[in-house]
């Protein structure tokens, strides 16, 4: 049985949900850290899916959604990508005290591998990151955001003038803050090489993804996730099957 | 979780506790909570209780500002949710409603309810009205409507007399892809498609227009209101403000019912403006279960 609840301070609460090990005891716990936007809807049901094959398979799991997200308190508006990262750590935090386990891995979806990679960094508090599909930088999602949402107008031939105005100060459907965007940019590979590289597994589902540190183990796994279509829920089975085995590897 | 003006509480309920929701209670509840209806916001096809783009979570704690409750649910197969083996989608529906029912009513006493959804949330509202006394409203976003006399006239209007549709399909250069069908088309002697098909609907079931009716006719005799919003995914079935009121022809519509048609909006609500303005008619239109 899960157990949902908020954690962190009363004005910045996140929400979380916990899958306990089947069995009862587990010595590893995993943090899933999901992706942004519009992602995070396409992979809820998904990474729904992964955490209840992780916890029958002896694991603790914490899901978490990130303030201004889901259903974690705050507006989009107010928070930035320090928040986020902030909030990761303090899932691991609290899935450690929950679990009692000292192994903690983390999974890091799309923009979510950037955050997990940022958060953990050199930190010996996290034994592994597993990251699917991880976006290479802030500055280029930023850019996809931008795509999104010019697309998104182009077919949208009933707006009028002043909304299409307005519209164009969105990324993907959102007003971000002006910090959002400025820590965004900020946000590069280096997430990604302050980790050491043995701690580090990416799983890709296309063989033209590219990771920016070389030398760490990539997994490609076959699917059509077309990252920037903003509608349909994903239920990628081979992706989870391969995610799932690197989370549970010893 | 406690917050200046509303506090949220996860529930696991329901047999074996399998339904998940989180229930939005005003901090400081008004004097006349005990009449206020409780919104409870049904999924919206395979989407989660958060709803398209948090569209539940931000209705959910501004409605609570105005001191209302809120249960948003993931019914069974969404979300949180195990499905149901063995049941329909409507039977699904059914079940979990009767476990909301019974959750809320042990946690905040047998108050009225107003449902609200998008699509085949909606649609579960329409349904769920027609079964359930206490529901004195709804919100439906893109509901099932059905054509009236001038339907395919305006449809027929609209596709060939907005400019800015050729242009953005000369843009797009599907000009050659339509040209291209076209010749394949004639040479071969085949109709052409109907574009005003409608895809295949599997994860709800659509009322009938009878129902639909009922449900409205049913909330008029609870002195109840109903919101309704057409987006532009409607267009296949709705494409004139006050359609819906036509096909119902339900006395003294205009007094309970608010139809909108807004086709610049995405099914979704994408654009964080639609969404707002959403939010702002929600709020106004609640207004009504507070007015005196």
């Amino acid at each position: 049985m899960i157990e949902a609840f908020f954690f962190g301070p009363s004005n910045q609460q996140v929400f979380a949900i916990y899958h306990p090990p089947a069995g009862g005891s587990g010595q590893v716990l995993t943090v899933i850290c999901p992706p942004l936007f519009w992602e995070y809807m396409r992979t809820q049901l998904a990474l729904r899916e992964l955490a209840i094959s992780l916890a029958e398979r002896g694991q603790h799991v914490l899901r978490l959604d990130y303030r201004g997200t889901g259903d974690s308190f705050g507006d989009l508006g107010e928070v930035a990508i320090s928040d986020w990262v902030e909030d990761i750590a303090r899932a691991v935090r609290e899935g450690r005290d929950l679990s009692g386990s000292s192994v903690v891995r983390l999974l890091g979806v799309r923009a979510g591998a950037l955050l997990a990679c940022r958060s953990a960094g050199a930190s010996s508090d996290v034994q592994r990151l597993v990251l699917w599909d991880p976006v290479l930088d802030g500055a280029g999602y930023l850019q996809v955001l931008r795509r999104i949402q010019v697309a998104m107008l182009e077919h949208n031939l009933f707006l009028s003038r002043a909304e299409r105005r307005e519209a164009m100060h969105e990324y993907a459907g959102h007003r971000l803050s002006e910090r959002m965007f400025e820590e965004f940019r900020l946000l590069d590979a280096s997430a990604y090489s302050s980790v050491p590289k043995s701690k580090l597994h990416v799983v890709s589902t296309s063989p033209e993804a590219g990771f920016p540190v070389a030398g760490v183990p990539q997994d490609l796994t076959r699917f059509a996730c077309n990252w920037e279509n903003v509608s349909n829920l994903m239920m990628p089975k081979l992706v989870l099957e391969r995610l799932s085995a690197c989370l549970i590897m010893s | 979780m406690p917050d200046y003006v509303l506090t949220e509480e996860p529930l696991q309920f329901g047999e074996g506790g399998r339904l998940f929701g989180i229930l939005t209670l005003p901090s400081m509840p008004p004097r006349n909570a005990q009449k206020l209806p409780v919104f409870v916001y049904l999924s919206a096809g395979l989407l989660h209780r958060v709803g398209p783009y948090r569209l539940h979570v931000c209705l959910a704690r501004e409605l609570a500002q105005m001191g209302f409750s809120s249960l948003r649910v993931d019914l069974a197969g969404r979300g949180d949710s195990p499905q149901r083996p063995g049941l329909t989608n409507g039977q699904s529906v059914a079940a979990d409603f009767e476990e909301i029912l019974g959750v809320l009513e042990s946690r905040l006493g047998r108050l009225p309810l107003v449902l609200a959804g998008l699509c085949a949330g909606a649609n579960a509202a329409i349904s769920l009205t027609l079964q359930e006394p206490r529901v004195i409203g709804m919100v439906l976003l893109d509901p099932i409507c059905f054509p009236d006399d001038g339907f395919r006239a305006r449809t027929t209007v609209m596709k060939y007399t907005n400019p800015a549709e050729y242009i953005a399909w000369l843009k797009r250069g599907e000009y050659v892809a339509w040209l291209k069908r076209r010749f394949k088309a004639l040479t071969r002697g085949e109709k052409q498609e109907d574009d005003d098909s409608a895809d295949a609907v599997t994860f709800q079931d659509l009322p009938t227009r009878e129902q639909l009716r009922a449900a409205f006719e049913s909330i008029r005799g609870r002195e109840g209101w109903v919101l309704s919003v057409f987006t532009r995914a409607a267009l296949r079935h709705y494409n004139q403000a006050g359609q819906l009121a036509r096909v119902l022809a339900v006395d003294g519509h205009q007094q309970f019912c608010t139809e909108l048609f807004w086709p610049q909006a995405e099914h979704t609500f994408m654009l964080e403006l639609h969404r707002r303005r959403l939010i702002e008619e929600i709020k106004t239109w609640a207004g009504n279960y507070i007015r005196p």
